[in-house]
């Protein structure tokens, strides 16, 4: 029997070693090492907030609102959310589907327990508010119960989200103080309107609410 | 001076070699300094490979005609002017102009250095110190390059060279060169040339894009970078004892080597992490390739084949001519493969930045400063440090953006290791196609 020639040895090793390397490289990631995928546009996304009142809510309202719109518009969340901050116009299938989204969003938490109390976030609405003393005094000194009754907060949301021009709103989107000028406008009287229809429904016939 | 003749040639074939790639890290450099485009800058690096190719070969012929230590001197003293040109270029045509020169020089210089080894030396000892001194310039210019860019700046790449070269001037004409063939006797050496030109282009994959992947892919510095890359040729050296210890037939010993350029750059298109780690055993593997291979083939092209220096022209132009089509295929890919790879990257720098656990005001800061970023970056890989540098958090939230931070940097990490994969894969097979182009049998002449 011949034996096989020294070199021979020299193959192997090349092919057990480049084998081994990459076997290696492979093994511990080296195939998958690539940027995080977004999940499918219609994913369960879970939503958390560190904020608390209404910037929490805000937050929460603004997460499940985009993930619904984006599922919607058959894209995933990220996909949304850089056209929408990247492109100078928006379109009426986007501005549509982020204010369904929105108002989903509203139906969803309140469904879920986790909408708030109109009387957990007074306090803070009332500070930022620009409010008479006496009248915000008045207002403090209200029982939870009757603010409760009063402010529903989803009617309160719904109505919000229903005045903002969310085009204006996303078209601007780099200027903080215009934002937050235009969802205190549309808050505001999303609140009076709430106050005065629910008004209405216990008085339906009291005179100058029409 | 005698003795330091054959030390000072062997320099300058090593400069001369070293300077196709020596540029490599410092192109992000002369590309601020110079105000020049991406385009324009990659030039440094096309236009010595392109002119030192094409100019191979009739460098030879004119130093068959005339008197060879003439003819290199005035060639090493055109790369002396031309490399203290290149330093003191204020523009990027000046810069591309003296690298023109530089490589017209380099083409002189560089086949004239061989036949002045080998009649300094003697045919065997000549022949091998002029091999050994190319595969180490080839396999040291970018970690040269990338050092002395950190060190000094890229200006310092050319001005070294001006001693060493104004050195050789003399050295070169201190040797009687002996008569030289004038006619071609035998035919270039076709199949171990095409194999070198394609194991040329595919170790622009490792060489260029792997420097350009650690230094602006992953961030690191140009001298951490160059350090990483003396992998290469620490290996190269180590490639020459180990065949010996198997008594390695040459055909082999190219084979395996083609085989273990294409196994390390399949690992460089893998790594699992963007540790630097993970680049050593690819590039051990690559270095083991090219020790195994460029000397080998350089020895097959020439052996036994006159006039030697026209032999020596063409290997000379296939090593380079394989690096500008290395060049040419790669750099479109990786381009295109980086574009593609922003909005991968955006979507997950969105997507962690939205999850974060962070106050909506801080995430609102964030994302401005990160899309300030990546607009003024816009075909590169942005550096987050410079948007988070800036960034006003509260204490509180300092962990948590840091974090944050690290998260987002990896995935542009991740991104920037995917936009190299291609090119990496890219020269794999070429290095493939250079073994089979050793493997496919050899045509019998009918006798």
């Amino acid at each position: 029997m011949t034996s096989l020639p020294r070199w021979v040895a020299l193959p192997v090793a090349a092919v057990v070693v480049v084998a081994g390397v990459i076997g290696v490289q492979l093994a511990r990631g080296g195939g998958t090492y690539q940027p995080l995928s977004p999940p499918p546009a219609c994913a369960e996304r879970p939503v958390t907030t560190q904020a608390e009142g209404l910037e929490g809510l805000t937050e929460r309202l603004v997460l499940i609102g985009l993930a619904d719109a984006a599922c919607t518009l058959g894209v995933s969340r990220e996909e949304l959310t850089l056209d929408l901050a990247r492109s100078g116009s928006v379109t009426d299938e986007q501005v549509d589907a982020l204010r369904d989204g929105l108002l989903s969003a509203t139906r969803q938490m309140k469904s879920d327990g986790t909408l708030p109390q109109a009387s957990d976030l007074l306090d803070e609405a009332l500070t930022n508010a620009d409010l008479n003393r006496y009248l915000e005094r008045a207002i403090r000194a209200l029982p939870d119960r009757i603010v409760n009754s009063t402010v529903r907060i989803d009617d309160v949301l719904e109505r919000a989200i229903g005045a903002l021009d969310l085009r204006a709103l996303l078209t601007d989107l780099s200027d903080q103080d215009a934002v937050e000028d235009q969802v205190n406008r549309a808050v505001t009287r999303a609140v009076k309107d709430s106050i005065i229809a629910r008004v209405k429904d216990l008085l339906p016939d009291l005179p100058g609410l029409g | 001076m005698r003795r330091a003749v054959a030390p000072l040639l062997a320099v300058t074939v090593a400069m001369v070699l070293a300077d196709s790639a020596v540029v490599t890290l410092a192109l992000p450099d002369i590309l601020q300094h110079l105000d020049a485009t991406v385009g324009q800058v990659a030039w440094v690096l096309i236009a010595y490979n392109i002119v030192l190719g094409v100019a191979a070969v009739p460098a030879a012929a004119l130093l068959r005609v005339g008197r060879p230590e003439v003819l290199s001197a005035i060639g090493i003293a055109a790369f002396a002017g031309s490399s203290a040109a290149c330093a003191a270029a204020g523009s990027i045509e000046v810069l591309l102009a003296a690298r023109c020169v530089q490589a017209l020089g380099g083409a002189l210089a560089l086949v004239g250095c061989l036949i002045l080894l080998v009649s300094d030396r003697g045919e065997r000892r000549g022949l091998t110190a002029w091999i050994t001194a190319g595969v180490i310039g080839t396999a040291i210019g970018p970690v040269a390059g990338g050092l002395l860019t950190q060190a000094i700046s890229w200006q310092a790449i050319f001005v070294v060279q001006v001693p060493f070269a104004a050195l050789a001037v003399p050295a070169a004409l201190a040797v009687r060169a002996g008569k030289q063939h004038r006619t071609d006797r035998h035919r270039p050496a076709l199949r171990a040339n095409l194999t070198q030109a394609l194991l040329s282009a595919a170790l622009t994959a490792a060489l260029f894009l792997l420097v350009l992947l650690l230094v602006e892919g992953w961030k690191h510095s140009p001298a951490s970078a160059a350090l990483t890359v003396s992998v290469v040729p620490i290996a190269a050296l180590c490639a020459a004892p180990l065949a010996r210890l198997f008594s390695t037939p040459h055909h082999v010993e190219v084979a395996v080597g083609c085989f273990l350029i294409a196994g390390g750059l399949a690992g460089l298109a893998i790594p699992p992490s963007s540790h630097l780690g993970w680049t050593i055993a690819p590039q051990a593997l690559v270095g083991l390739g090219l020790g195994l291979t460029v000397d080998r083939l350089t020895t097959m092209a020439m052996e036994a084949r006159l006039p030697q220096a026209t032999h020596a022209g063409w290997t000379i132009a296939a090593r380079h001519i394989g690096v500008v089509v290395g060049l040419a295929i790669l750099t479109p890919v990786f381009t295109a493969d980086l574009a593609d790879a922003e909005e991968p990257a955006q979507q997950a720098i969105t997507a962690l930045v939205l999850d974060a656990p962070l106050q909506p005001q801080s995430k609102i800061a964030v994302a401005q400063a990160l899309g300030d970023e990546l607009d003024s970056q816009h075909g590169q890989v942005p550096d987050l440090s410079s948007a988070f540098d800036g960034l006003e958090v509260d204490p509180a939230e300092r962990a948590a953006t840091d974090a944050l931070e690290r998260d987002l940097t990896d995935q542009l990490e991740r991104a920037a290791t995917l936009a190299f994969r291609d090119s990496f894969l890219i020269g794999a097979g070429l290095a493939l196609l250079a073994l089979l182009t050793v493997l496919v049998p050899a045509r019998r002449r009918a006798s």
